[in-house]
């Protein structure tokens, strides 16, 4: 046997070379397809490996050590998680980070979905407001953070004097000093920086509805209400789907809003899952532990995420 | 994990000062010890961002006079000690660097810092440098830092509120009482006057101002050797119980409740409140603001004093390729001609000998932090930031919880429990 190449191996020795067949043509054919298919995504792979593969290895074995800023890092097996799962802080900022999803959530979708339907329709100034919607997608989570913080600080903010003139806040409120309020200010910040662009997701969806079956529901009698309950809304539930995966991450890896604007504060009461992560992480040197927590909430994601999935693939069936 | 590249580092380090011993020993008769052995070459310091003011005039006073050239690198504030941690666990740190001192503990126990304890000993002066920069600087006995900038805590009182208040502008308060009685009376002189403001969204900030209320009433907030959490103690009680009655009085304004350590100074500026407690950093702004104002030492709960020593201590790092280098200049920095212009450029003297000539005469309010140097405290822990310096930590929040939630017992022993598990784990 002088090749081992896949394919010749199990030619008995010494009987005629097998006639080149029309499937032995196609085979090395789609062999050759094959290789150049491999080709064209080695880039990527090498890409999704290095940049993905590699530091989730990484992160995944620095969780099993007591790994310190500097110094000697001690291998711990299982330890940091079943620490983790005790461990009252980031049980706190966990549910913290789920209240928070669970407020946010319906609020950008509702107000995405009502932004597409108004900028949808064909009358003039959809195109410019469109625009205006979408234009704080382009500004930096934390700019929007900084600028947020600013407009509603007391004594020098412009929003503030405004809540303060309507009469809804006195002069020696702190909208920052409330959990509640500085809640309300970090979901408005955020909404107005991330609808534009749920707005644009779901405006895409609602073209993608064929005129056909509009016009038909309107022959039969359908009025404005009853076609977007029995029409616009089922034939919309993929694009929705993929709205709320994207939301639903998002907010359980909101970091940057609440780091900037709350500071974690007042009294720790607005510390996410991420913060509390970089709070092991940089400020107690604990990188070993803060693995094994970003390990844990990839897992919490990664099972919220498939569970939207399910039900995005149940739709399609419908 | 670095072991090989600690014991090439303390090699080379070692290689090179036996070269630069021979050769002062050997070749340089006619010269003094300090001629012989000039160093040489270049070094690298990194300092914070906030220090960025003086730092490159201070690097610049240093090359006009030495062989050696130093560079700065600035670092911001925030990140400094992730970045220096970063960089010299990966063997391409400075060759000297600016720690705030509440750090170097720790920085000396992960065996960053190289050990400096010949040097520090042999200076002429060492025992007229700042006791706590000089207690920071220590690790299982030995010393890893030369004590670089220094600030100290006090009250800012407004004399010219003191006197509209019917209180004796040159007679500042001497116990908790007083505090709260003079903000009382200075809180009842219209509704945007107040008596007093710390930050209480600042951890460091409390760490520098309220620390100083528990050591002058005797107590302390952890044991000497750090391994023993006390935030429990009936000082701490004592000192929480005074921020939650002038809070409960309205003599603090509701800005405290999220000041992030910006917000002091402006409203003591604005000439409406009576005090606060700051460091020598405010003086300038302050002056510029035309208020007629005094410092006074932060009193205990019926009297006495208590100073924090904050600042910088300045080390030379482990795996430096230039020991040499890197020790002349730290040992530089606490030289008079050094110290004399950090006196001028915002830092209190680490060399309490020099307080007098060079400090104090700038005036009064120099004088008093001058005074407090020589009493300082730090707190002394490889984990002060998870416990203090974070604003998420345990000793912020028990801050919070007690003067704006009303239960400073139970504030307390949730801190406690949380500081000490942060030692334990440590250690």
């Amino acid at each position: 046997m002088t090749s081992l190449a896949p394919g010749r191996a199990l030619r008995p020795p010494g009987s005629p070379p097998a006639p080149r067949t029309g499937r032995g043509r196609r085979r090395s054919a789609s062999r050759r397809r094959a290789l150049l298919g491999l080709a064209l995504a080695a880039p990527a792979l090498v890409l999704v490996t290095v940049f993905f593969l590699v530091p989730l290895v990484l992160t995944f074995w620095m969780s099993l050590h007591n790994w310190p800023l500097m110094g000697r890092a001690r291998f711990v097996g299982l330890d940091n998680y079943s620490r983790a799962v005790g461990d009252e802080n980031f049980l706190r900022a966990l549910r913290f980070t789920l209240l928070y999803t669970v407020v946010i959530t319906p609020v950008l979708l509702v107000l995405g979905l009502f932004l597409a339907l108004l900028v949808r329709r064909p009358v003039r100034g959809a195109r410019f407001f469109q625009s205006v919607f979408f234009m704080p997608v382009c500004i930096g989570l934390a700019s929007g953070s900084f600028l947020w913080l600013y407009l509603g600080q007391s004594q020098i903010g412009p929003l503030f004097d405004l809540l303060r003139r309507a009469g809804l806040v006195d002069a020696s409120d702190n909208l920052f000093a409330d959990v509640t309020t500085a809640l309300a200010l970090v979901i408005a910040m955020v909404t107005w920086k991330v609808v534009g662009l749920q707005m644009l997701l779901l405006l895409s969806g609602l073209q993608s509805i064929p005129d056909e079956v509009v016009e038909a529901a309107r022959i039969d009698g359908a009025g404005g209400w009853q076609l977007f309950r029995w029409i616009t809304l089922p034939l919309l539930r993929p694009t929705l789907a993929l709205v709320l995966v994207f939301s639903v991450a998002g907010s359980l890896l909101a970091f940057d809003q609440f780091f900037i604007m709350t500071g974690g504060g007042p009294s720790n009461s607005t510390i996410t899952a991420v913060y509390q992560v970089y709070r092991i992480s940089f400020t107690s040197f604990r990188l070993g532990y803060g693995a094994a927590l970003s390990v844990l909430l990839m897992v919490i994601l990664a099972a919220v995420s498939a569970v939207q999935m399910l039900l995005l693939r149940g739709t399609d069936h419908n | 994990m670095h072991n090989p590249r600690w014991k090439v580092a303390a090699l080379l380090s070692g290689l090179a000062m036996v070269a630069a011993a021979c050769g002062g020993g050997g070749g340089d008769t006619g010269g003094d010890a300090g001629d012989g052995a000039a160093p040489t070459g270049t070094i690298t310091v990194w300092a914070r961002d906030s220090q960025q003011v003086f730092m490159s005039k201070l690097v610049d006073l240093y090359n006009k006079n030495h062989e050696v050239q130093a560079k700065v690198t600035v670092i911001p504030a925030a990140s400094f000690v992730q970045k220096l941690g970063t960089a010299a666990s990966s063997g391409s740190g400075p060759d000297v660097a600016s720690i705030d001192l509440v750090y170097a503990p720790y920085f000396a126990s992960v065996g960053a810092l190289e050990d400096i304890t010949e040097l520090a000993d042999a200076l002429p002066y060492k025992d007229a440098l700042s006791p706590s920069h000089r207690a920071l600087s220590t690790w299982e006995g030995q010393t890893y830092a030369l004590p670089f900038t220094a600030e100290a805590s006090a009250l800012y009182y407004n004399k010219d509120l003191f006197t509209k208040a019917g209180l004796d502008p040159e007679k500042p308060p001497t116990t908790y009482a007083e505090i709260r009685e003079a903000a009382q009376k200075i809180r009842a002189l219209g509704d945007d006057y107040y008596g007093f403001t710390f930050a209480g969204a600042c951890g460091g900030c409390n760490v520098f101002e309220l620390t100083p209320h528990v050591w002058a009433s005797g107590g302390d907030v952890l044991s000497a050797d750090g391994k023993q959490a006390s935030l429990d103690s009936p000082q701490v009680t004592a000192a929480l119980q005074l921020y939650r009655d002038m809070w409960t009085d309205g003599s603090i304004p509701s800005a405290a409740k999220n000041d992030a350590g910006t917000q002091q100074i402006p409203l003591f500026t604005s000439g409406k409140l009576g005090m606060t407690p700051l460091g020598a950093f405010a003086i300038p702004t302050v002056e510029e603001a035309k208020i007629n104002f005094g410092v006074t030492p932060l009193p205990g709960q019926d009297g006495g004093t208590g100073s924090f020593a904050g600042g910088d201590v300045i080390s030379v790092m482990s795996g430096t390729k230039n020991a040499a280098g890197a020790q002349d200049f730290v040992k530089w920095v606490t030289d008079a001609e050094a110290q004399d212009f950090l006196a001028h450029n915002g830092s209190v003297p680490v060399r309490t000998d020099l307080v007098g000539s060079i400090y104090a005469p700038q005036g009064e309010p120099y004088a008093v932090f001058g005074e407090l140097m020589g009493i300082g405290k730090t707190p002394y822990s490889v984990v002060e930031n998870p416990i203090f310096n974070d604003n998420n930590g345990p000793w912020i929040k028990m801050i919070n919880d007690a003067t704006f939630g009303g239960d400073v017992a139970g504030a307390q022993a949730a801190a406690q429990q949380a500081a000490q598990a942060l030692i334990d784990d440590a250690g």
